[in-house]
């Protein structure tokens, strides 16, 4: 029987997804595709921080108060978070987002520093009580956000899916996060896109993917110009200022989790300073700096 | 800059140590059972080429064919659970060399039994299999019967991946308890009654080294102990003792052009009878498209004989035997395996030509005259009910 290649687009964690898998039967088609966007919003339940009934809501709502029970899946996640945390020297925090709130860049306004001084006592990784059984954020007002790591997670979560399924070749790609299943996709690779950071729509590389994930991280909006400086809306969590950094990062690795944890590192940093890091991490890697020049290694095609 | 360098690499290190112990990356790399039930039927025919006319005494005379049906049943019965059943009827006909004797111009001829051997071999095997996070552990069960034969053996088999996935250590046991009561009648036998048990155990690792290649490597060893002679070889008296050691490697490594694996496995096999051999087994594996893959082999073997082998036992020795299976030659044999998948079947076919010569192997030693040469055909189908 000819195999067929199938491709569903659907709504999830914020942005459009897109699963593209080849199979011999319809009714399998049918019962994969339900089951992977099942597992999507099944994590975009459980980790979205816009959903009130969320684990991180409800874990954000005990700010201050009681521990809240976490399961191993959550446990493994705020690992994966800790070790972005120490690996970044205090960049990479889920407790960040916070100092949105003293940001308001529609404005054109830089805000006072004393804004920032009184979110900044409740940010920072290291306050956070945490183990394998439940976590407590001790200051009210304290918020984490698994938004750098939950969508590029969910990729590899739903390409194990159609590995499960026995799906020989297939692409997650969940909003530019993706991940590849099947011996299939080394015969036959995946040729994909990587968002233009200026130009909504538009590819500024492609690049054939055989396995493993490709994650993108970019600050995708224009940066405002406030008495002659550029301001990212990239905030370091140190400082609670926007990083003069690069304008997009998309790496490759085997999972896409730590491809994604990656670029979000490299966004952190100093372009300069970034650039370096990522020649050494031993991945491959596409950036776009603040001039629009592109750097890095990843095999375009 | 190598110190920096190394510092990067170890924070590559980090961030994949601990992705990887999130339980959805422990599920990827876990041994999966299976999710639905296979069946599986396969006829085989296996036929030795008659001995030629100049090696036996009376002519030319015809040999072994077996014929073997198989039936494999593998059900998943809990979410880590799995059995399977495989049964095996094998029906022998033909006749087996006898003796050797010296003919008049002083090389040595074989005197075959005379097409009196008919045997029929039930076999039956069950396997339980349990999956955990990192392997899966089996326990296994098998009973052989025949006329003239019976066996019962027990195997007990694990394995454990490393935390990275990327190295898989497994061990096995087994015994076997047989007992032998040879068939009375056209040739005399060597015993009425007899057994023999035999032990073995296997220690293998094998890790992937990139993304697509795999290597691995085993030792084996095996204990035999009890009747270990032929019944039916008029001249045949071997220990009551072997011990058999076997080292295995293999290297396989997938190639996305053009579509195709290559596996290369190696095996020396050494024991306490002298008898020493060399087996380099070469595959590739053809994929064409997304049903059909084609598989050519070739096998080459090479023994050494066993130190009381001879072509004319002396009979004054403690030990002897005149069995071509313990004399030294070379072996090679090339065949073809085709599979093909539509839907939830898959047919496969196979054919074998294996041939032997004293002159293909690297040991020296005396030429038996019983050399066998064999056609192998095999034609099977699975079904898988998802």
């Amino acid at each position: 029987m000819a195999v067929s290649h199938y491709d569903h687009r659907f709504r999830a964690m914020g942005g459009l997804c897109r699963l593209r898998f080849d199979c011999d039967g319809g009714a399998v088609a049918r019962a994969v595709v339900v089951a992977v966007e099942a597992e999507v919003q099944r994590l975009e339940k459980k980790y979205s921080r816009y959903l009130p009934d969320s684990l991180t809501s409800q874990i954000n709502a005990a700010a201050g108060s009681a521990p809240v029970a976490i399961d191993e899946e959550t446990a493994g996640l705020l690992g994966f978070a800790q070790t972005l945390w120490q690996e970044s020297g205090g960049l990479f925090d889920l407790t960040a987002g916070v100092l949105r709130r003293a940001w308001d860049f529609k404005s054109g306004q830089l805000p006072a520093q004393s804004n920032i001084d009184e979110l900044l006592p409740r940010v920072g990784w290291h306050r956070v009580v945490w183990d394998r059984e439940s976590i407590r954020l001790p200051l009210p007002g304290m918020e984490i956000d698994f938004g750098g790591c939950v969508k590029e997670y969910a990729s590899d979560c739903a390409a194990a899916v159609l590995a499960r399924n026995g799906i020989e070749r297939g692409l997650v790609d969940l909003a530019g996060d993706m991940a590849v299943v099947g011996a299939g996709s080394v015969a036959e690779p995946w040729s994909v896109g990587i968002s233009h950071p200026r130009r909504q729509g538009a590819a500024i590389a492609h690049i054939s993917l055989t396995e493993g994930g490709l994650a993108s991280s970019g600050d995708y909006e224009r940066c405002v110009m406030i008495e002659g400086k550029r301001y990212g809306h990239i905030l370091n969590p140190l400082t609670g200022w926007p990083v003069q950094g690069l304008v997009a990062v998309s790496l490759t690795a085997r999972q896409c989790l730590v491809a994604g944890g990656s670029a979000t590192i490299a966004m952190l940093k100093p372009e300069v300073e970034a650039l370096a890091w990522l020649t050494e991490l031993g991945l491959a890697w596409f950036a776009v700096d603040s001039t629009l020049t592109c750097h890095g290694e990843l095999t375009t095609d | 800059m190598a110190i920096r360098s190394a510092e990067k690499h170890s924070t590559l290190l980090a961030l994949t140590s601990s992705a990887l112990l999130l339980p959805a990356y422990q599920a990827a790399r876990a041994d999966a059972p299976p999710e639905f039930v296979e069946l599986g039927v396969r006829y085989s025919k296996y036929e030795e080429d008659n001995t030629q006319g100049s090696k036996t005494f009376g002519g030319s005379s015809q040999r072994y064919d077996v014929d073997v049906a198989q039936f494999h049943l593998l059900a998943p019965v809990a979410d880590n659970w799995a059995v399977a059943v495989d049964m095996q009827w094998e029906d022998m006909s033909g006749a087996s060399p006898w003796f050797v004797g010296e003919s008049l111009d002083g090389g040595s001829k074989v005197v075959m039994s005379g097409a009196s051997i008919e045997d029929t071999r039930t076999e039956v095997s069950v396997t339980t299999r349990y999956y955990y996070e990192r392997g899966n552990a089996g326990l296994n069960y098998v009973r052989s019967d025949e006329d003239d034969y019976d066996s019962n053996a027990v195997a007990l088999d694990g394995s454990f991946n490393s935390a990275d996935g990327m190295t898989t250590y497994s061990a096995a046991i087994s015994y076997s308890d047989d007992n032998i009561e040879p068939t009375q009648g056209s040739v005399p036998t060597n015993t009425l009654k007899a057994d023999k048990d035999i032990s073995s155990v296997f220690l293998g690792v094998s890790r992937i080294v990139s993304k697509n290649a795999i290597v691995r490597f085993g030792l084996s060893y095996t204990y035999r102990d009890g009747f270990l002679t032929d019944p039916y070889k008029f001249y045949d008296k071997r220990p009551g003792e072997r011990n058999e050691w076997a080292v295995n490697t293999g290297y396989r490594q997938y190639f996305p052009w053009p579509n195709g694996a290559l596996q290369a496995d190696y095996r020396y096999f050494d024991d306490d009878w002298g008898v020493a051999s060399h087996t380099l087994n070469l595959a590739w594996h053809q994929n064409l498209g997304h049903s059909i893959q084609v598989i050519p082999f070739l096998r080459y073997y090479s023994q050494g004989e066993a130190q009381f082998f001879a072509n004319i036992a002396d009979l004054d020795k403690r030990y002897f035997a005149d069995d071509y299976r313990l004399s030294s030659f070379g072996a090679v044999s090339a065949g073809l395996r085709v599979r093909y998948e539509m839907g939830n079947w898959a047919i496969t076919a196979v054919g074998e030509r294996y041939e032997t010569d004293k002159n293909w192997g690297v040991y020296s030693g005396e030429e038996s005259p019983a050399l066998v040469d064999y056609w192998r055909y095999s034609f099977g189908l699975d079904y898988i009910f998802k």
